[in-house]
């Protein structure tokens, strides 16, 4: 990589900030982590690249619900964005077949939590 | 695809079940107005909500309903639904929202990724420092602010960076101090874990403002996830030309290394971690000379907390009197909670300085688990104190918390309720600094340790009535004559139990009594035998055998087996064992 200078750092940060797409993230901070998100990382990553899901997968910090961790959030077009809490590995089966899939919000897992 | 989105949540119920029947009773309402291709409605497992009935959200209008009775489901598919309009009557004012200012990128970005967080802004605040700002013009604006030390003692880190600024000096540091060690916080773990990268960018910010060359990170080692990805983060800095020489090309030069610490909670104290860094035992030293004057190897050290770091460079992008307007008049911005204990939502909260306790217990962490009262809050880990109940209004900054005689200290929080026994907590809280006490100076080895026996002894029903007077004594030796910040308010959980629960310690003295039924030394089980079924349940759980008898002549607890585990008392259908 090259060295940024001030230009080149404004430029990334535009490039970057405009770049959009599908996205999972599986909170796996040490909370996500002692709660089972490896796991359902794993099978999460697994999964959509084994049925080539037009999504990516990554890894992000704690939200700060500990309480409800494995959380996952995910943002598809045309679908409200949400975070989804207490995932398991046959839960995260289900977000990729109902919400990537078939654009439908899976119930019973949503977590809403109010922050400016 | 569908147009609307209908979130949908009865939070006056705890049961899954009575979101179901609501749930259904919505869903047939829409199909019977033909909307089901158009309107997607969701059970929801928390809202953020707490006891308000029925909680409607709908999207993408961002509609906010509460205390909804059924009858009010066809107005909201006529009004909202169809028309997008709002029903006055029904919407409901958001609570006490968080405010994320230090977690602003936590969850949000891959924290193993610098473009993720140059994407977010990152970086952007040290290039403007580097290309807009002298240092001076650093130090002016952190005095705007007015952001203060959120290690726990609330210095203000302006005048930290301005005094460790004027010494002259060949060689200055900076060090980040990451050994967070309080039981029950972790705000500082997930920050490193979640959004390294602010805090490295706040530590450089802060190295070009002294005038240090060389920083280091000070990170406990049982922290092994935060370790590696600061560790990460800093290669990445290195590699994109944000570390090392010349950064961003300009003429400023600074190295980051990192030191783990290896268990010792004293070492969260400034001069100890400063030896510890030397290489040598980790205790601190008499202060003055601050290290602002002789901090690492006697050079002028200005050392902060990595919250305090991670708000920095938001201040210096969003500005400074953007900062200063939220909080209270002497206390800036937000403060992180790691809110544990007997609350539902137990997790990492930040709010803006000025919100209420309650407001923090109850309408974001949903009050407690059992539903019982709150008996008091303890916040500031083992240097502070307990808050009772009847002061959960008062707003949280440094002085209140001061006055109240706890702390707000580096952010741990803990609810507790009537099964807390004030006694038990005091006892915990100098046990843990007994524990940690480096045995330096004299006051805070000795007189914790016989504190400890106190409060052991009063536990255990051998308490005497001079015992408090003694407590009294002790602790305020120790914090005249300790060294350090350990030792000097090693007392103070033991001090504020005693300001508010006086008569809890008198119970233990005088009747050998324990409220919470916590210290089981001055408990004893018995079984009412008017009141037993002889149903045998007590029996075949109880550990250690001690229960004995026959469903004809019935069953008796033998006290030299029993060890009063609680287990007969709670599993026992026909409330037939007394516990006193």
């Amino acid at each position: 990589m090259e060295k940024l200078t001030p230009q080149k750092l404004e430029q990334l940060h535009k490039q970057k900030k405009q770049q959009q797409g599908n996205l999972i993230r599986v909170g796996m901070s040490s909370c996500g982590i002692a709660a089972g998100a490896q796991q359902v990382y794993s099978v999460l990553k697994e999964e959509v690249s084994k049925r080539g899901l037009p999504v990516s997968v990554e890894k992000c910090g704690c939200l700060g619900m500990c309480y409800a961790e494995p959380l996952v959030e995910v943002q598809v077009e045309g679908v409200p964005t949400v975070i989804y809490g207490k995932v398991n590995p046959e839960v995260a089966l289900k977000i990729l077949e109902k919400h990537v899939v078939s654009k439908m919000l899976v119930n019973d897992y949503i977590f809403t939590f109010q922050v400016e | 695809m569908y147009t609307k989105t209908v979130f949908l949540k009865d939070t006056g119920a705890d049961t899954e079940e009575r979101t179901r029947q609501v749930y259904s009773v919505f869903i047939d309402l829409i199909r019977n107005h033909n909307l089901q291709d158009q309107v997607q409605v969701v059970r929801v497992a928390d809202i953020g909500i707490y006891n308000q009935g029925i909680v409607i959200e709908i999207l993408p209008d961002n509609v906010l309903y509460a205390n909804v009775k059924e009858e009010d489901f066809s107005r909201i598919i006529d009004t909202t639904i169809k028309e997008s309009k709002v029903i006055e009557d029904l919407l409901y004012k958001k609570p006490s929202k968080q405010l994320r200012i230090v977690l602003r990128n936590c969850g949000r970005i891959n924290p193993e990724s610098i473009e993720d967080y140059i994407a977010k802004g990152g970086y952007l605040a040290l290039k403007k420092v580097l290309l807009e700002m002298t240092p001076d013009a650093v130090i002016e604006e952190m005095k705007k602010s007015g952001l203060r030390g959120r290690g726990g003692a609330g210095y203000p880190t302006w005048l930290k960076w301005k005094f460790t600024r004027q010494v002259t000096a060949e060689q200055k540091y900076v060090i980040c101090n990451a050994d967070e060690g309080d039981p029950g916080a972790y705000m500082d773990r997930s920050v490193l874990e979640g959004d390294p990268h602010s805090v490295v960018e706040g530590l450089i910010i802060a190295a070009y403002t002294i005038g240090a060359s060389r920083g280091y990170f000070y990170i406990r080692a049982e922290y092994p996830l935060a370790v590696e990805r600061i560790r990460l983060a800093i290669s990445q800095a290195y590699e994109y030309g944000l570390l090392g020489k010349s950064i961003l090309g300009t003429d400023f030069d600074f190295d980051i290394e990192i030191r783990l610490g290896a268990g010792a909670f004293v070492c969260g104290e400034e001069t100890a971690l400063i030896a510890s860094i030397e290489g040598k035992r980790g205790t601190p030293r008499p202060r003055p000379p601050y290290p602002s004057v002789k901090g690492l190897w006697d050079k002028p050290t200005a050392i902060n907390n990595v919250e305090t770091l991670a708000n920095v460079p938001y201040i210096i992008l969003e500005g400074a009197d953007n900062f200063a307007k939220i909080g209270t008049a002497t206390s800036k911005g937000t403060k992180v909670f790691a809110l544990t204990g007997k609350v539902k939502n137990s997790g990492l909260v930040e709010v803006p300085m000025g919100i209420t306790l309650r407001e923090i217990v109850y309408d974001i962490g949903g009050g407690t688990i059992s539903g019982k009262p709150i008996k008091a809050v303890q916040t500031g880990g083992p240097s502070g104190g307990v808050v009772p109940e009847e002061y959960l209004d008062t707003p949280v900054d440094y002085e209140n918390l001061q006055k109240l005689g706890s702390i707000m200290g580096s952010g741990g929080m803990i609810v507790m309720d009537e099964d807390d026994c004030m006694v038990d907590i005091a006892r915990f809280y100098l046990g843990f600094c007994v524990d940690e006490s480096c045995g330096k100076c004299a006051p805070c080895r000795i007189g914790g340790f016989q504190m400890l026996k106190v409060l052991e002894r009063i536990a255990s029903g051998k308490g005497k009535s001079a015992d408090i007077s003694l407590l009294k004594r002790i602790a305020f030796a120790m914090q005249k004559a300790s060294l350090c910040g350990l030792g000097q308010t090693a007392a103070n959980p033991v001090l504020s139990t005693l300001r508010y629960f006086e008569n809890e310690y008198k119970e233990h003295i005088d009747e050998r009594y324990c409220r919470a039924a916590k210290c089981v030394e001055l408990l004893n089980y018995t079984i009412i035998q008017e009141k037993c079924k002889r149903c045998t349940v007590c029996v075949n759980q109880c550990p250690v055998k001690a229960i004995a008898g026959s469903r004809e002549t019935g069953f008796s607890i033998n006290v030299d087996t029993c060890i009063k585990c609680g287990r007969c008392f709670e599993v026992c259908k026909f409330k037939a064992i007394a516990r006193k």
